[in-house]
């Protein structure tokens, strides 16, 4: 900072005026590198931010570093738009949801974009994942810990997950959980457990919940990485898999418009 | 009125059925098998020789991405089979019929074909299609003086109108085609040693349909005697066959299903009872080079006892078919 402070006749950004200014003394006073604090600045000046210096101190404040914080301006940079204390609002609100700490960082830094998404819409998936799925306060917390963009989903969409792998797949709620169920978009869930169910790999469970083969436990299904999921457990090659997702593509597209026929009746 | 779903679904039955034998007979290679059988199968565009619509092969290949798998230049018969290759999805249209109501191509599962060109059937020669509706393969036959037979009235009502779709009306008039309808385990003294050739395409468990479509489904419950008696009545048509072949013909046993007891063990079981009670010798030919020219469309099975079995695969939904040649040494 000395050399901008030597030459107090450089105007602009070099001028610390405390409030709702950026500069880059204040950037690097705040523990930014120089290289951080100049992309941070240079950031803030392109998008005419008003109010960064407060959300820099409430990310600050939440414990986060320079680096994720650069980070989040890079992934998400409309968060830098928002006024000090409505973002300080999210937080408080995300934290009274159950979100302790380590978990609210780590969800704040993977999808910064629950900072944006306004209260009552936050509100709305934890209610429906309680009431309508029957997860445990518990429970919640950790899905959306693990899977933060299920707060943006279509409730409607949302519930159907649900209830496929709750019926057709047989699965129960804290094994949803560990598999990080909502993670995956419904085209790809179904992709996998269709292929496992023709393959004969999968049964869905009688009335009593048994099945006549053992069924792969849900997160070996679809916490994994498609190689994983192909060799250990589909035992398919990747061209079979890749046919199949465009067959079920089409299945779905077509399935889809027969019901808009049949309730156009 | 709504149907009612039974409580246990023929198609249910039919893959609990398949998953205990196949899973056995076919180890590592049932759950691919498994799961194509339970996706969209594949066509194959016969192509209608006797359609005057101009460049319906040019059409079907320039504008989708079919190739032409098997053809008469190469077979010296008068048919060209076009299909997607491996891995490719897309669909053919349905035909359309030319000027005089003549449809230029016919969709049927492309690996159908194969038992007719393993019967390598040439201009002059006498063929019986003994059991031929709804008239797929009688099709591909059709350039030839044949007979062609199915015990089911009704289905040989569908195959004349199968045949009256494809063929000029000339053609059907000259006599060239001979319908009947009788049992083929039954044949008149004047069709024994009578053909060239004689294809023998069999009813049997149709896998595929059996696993995917209730209506008509061998697998129901009441269909139980007639399903347990099919090895019986497919050597009995085998037998048939043999008997209506010249010296030096040959016979092609064809099903659409997986079954080792449909398949191999039906054409053994017909080889011995023909030698023992018929005092006829039938020897198997080789079609292990139908394995490697038709690799690049078809899935083919590892080597069998008796006779080549393609399977179906995701990347090349055709079949099952199961066939055998056989010829008739005195
Ligand atoms: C697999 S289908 C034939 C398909 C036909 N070759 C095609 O390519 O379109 C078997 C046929 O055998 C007929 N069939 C059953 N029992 C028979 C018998 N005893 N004699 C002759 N035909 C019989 C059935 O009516 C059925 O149409």
């Amino acid at each position: 900072c000395y050399t901008h402070q030597a030459n107090p006749s450089h105007s602009g950004p070099v001028t610390h005026r405390p409030g709702n200014q950026l500069t880059l003394c204040s950037l690097l006073e705040m523990g930014f590198s120089e290289t951080q604090a100049k992309e941070m600045h240079e950031g803030a000046t392109k998008s005419r931010w008003k109010h960064v210096p407060s959300v820099l101190t409430a990310l600050l404040l939440l414990g986060l570093n320079p680096s994720t914080i650069l980070k989040i301006m890079q992934k998400c940079p409309e968060v830098y738009s928002l006024k000090g204390a409505d973002l300080q609002q999210r937080i408080d609100h995300l934290r009274k949801m159950g979100l302790v700490e380590g978990s609210l960082q780590r969800m704040i830094s993977h999808y910064p974009k629950v900072m944006l998404l306004p209260v009552k819409r936050v509100n709305m998936v934890p209610r429906l994942l309680r009431e309508k799925c029957l997860f445990t306060i518990h429970q919640v917390t950790d899905i959306l810990r693990d899977s933060p963009e299920v707060l943006e989903e279509d409730l409607a969409q949302l519930e159907f997950k649900f209830q496929y792998v709750y019926f057709r797949m047989g699965v129960r709620q804290p094994e949803m959980v560990k598999a990080k169920l909502f993670r995956l978009p419904l085209s790809e869930l179904r992709c996998r457990h269709c292929f496992l169910e023709r393959r004969g790999l999968y049964q869905t469970p009688d009335k009593k919940g048994q099945t006549l083969i053992l069924n792969p436990p849900l997160k070996d299904v679809l916490c994994v990485s498609e190689e994983t999921y192909l060799t250990q457990v589909a035992m398919a090659t990747a061209e079979e898999f890749h046919v199949f997702r465009k067959l079920m593509a089409r299945e779905q597209e077509e399935k889809g418009r027969e019901d808009e026929y049949s309730s156009d009746e | 009125t709504k149907w009612v779903s039974p409580k246990f679904p023929a198609t249910e039955l039919a893959l609990h059925n398949f998953d205990t034998s196949y899973s056995k007979q076919l180890r590592g290679l049932w759950p691919s098998i498994r799961v194509a059988m339970l996706c969209e199968q594949k066509y194959g565009a016969l192509i209608n020789s006797f359609s005057s619509a101009p460049n319906v092969i040019t059409e079907l290949e320039r504008f989708n991405r079919a190739r032409t798998c098997c053809s008469s230049t190469q077979y010296k018969s008068q048919y060209q089979m076009s299909c997607f290759p491996k891995g490719d999805i897309s669909r053919f249209k349905p035909a359309r019929p030319d000027s005089s109501g003549i449809l230029g191509y016919y969709l049927l599962d492309a690996a159908s074909v194969l038992p007719v060109l393993a019967l390598d059937v040439q201009p002059g020669r006498t063929v019986l299609d003994l059991c031929a509706a709804p008239g797929g393969k009688t099709l591909v036959l059709l350039q030839t003086h044949s007979v062609t037979n199915d015990l089911s009235g009704s289905r040989t009502m569908r195959l004349c109108r199968t045949l009256q779709s494809y063929l000029p009306k000339e053609f059907l008039d000259e006599n060239k085609i001979h319908i009947t309808s009788t049992d083929g385990r039954q044949l008149r003294m004047t069709e024994e040693k009578s053909f060239d050739r004689v294809l023998v395409d069999i009813p049997c468990t149709t896998d595929k349909h059996s696993a995917m479509v209730e209506e008509n489904n061998v697998f129901k419950r009441s269909r139980t005697k007639e399903r347990q008696k099919l090895p019986l009545l497919q050597t009995q048509l085998l037998l048939s066959g043999i008997q209506a072949t010249r010296q030096g013909g040959n016979v092609v046993y064809s099903t659409c299903s997986l079954s080792q007891l449909q398949n191999e063990c039906v054409v053994q079981q017909a080889i011995s009872l023909a030698q023992q009670e018929l005092g006829i010798t039938v020897q198997v030919q080789d079609l292990r080079w139908f394995a490697q020219r038709f690799s690049d469309t078809f899935h083919f099975a590892p080597q069998l006892s008796v006779g080549e079995l393609i399977l179906p695969h995701l990347r090349a939904n055709f079949g099952p078919i199961y066939m055998c040649k056989l010829q008739r040494m005195n």
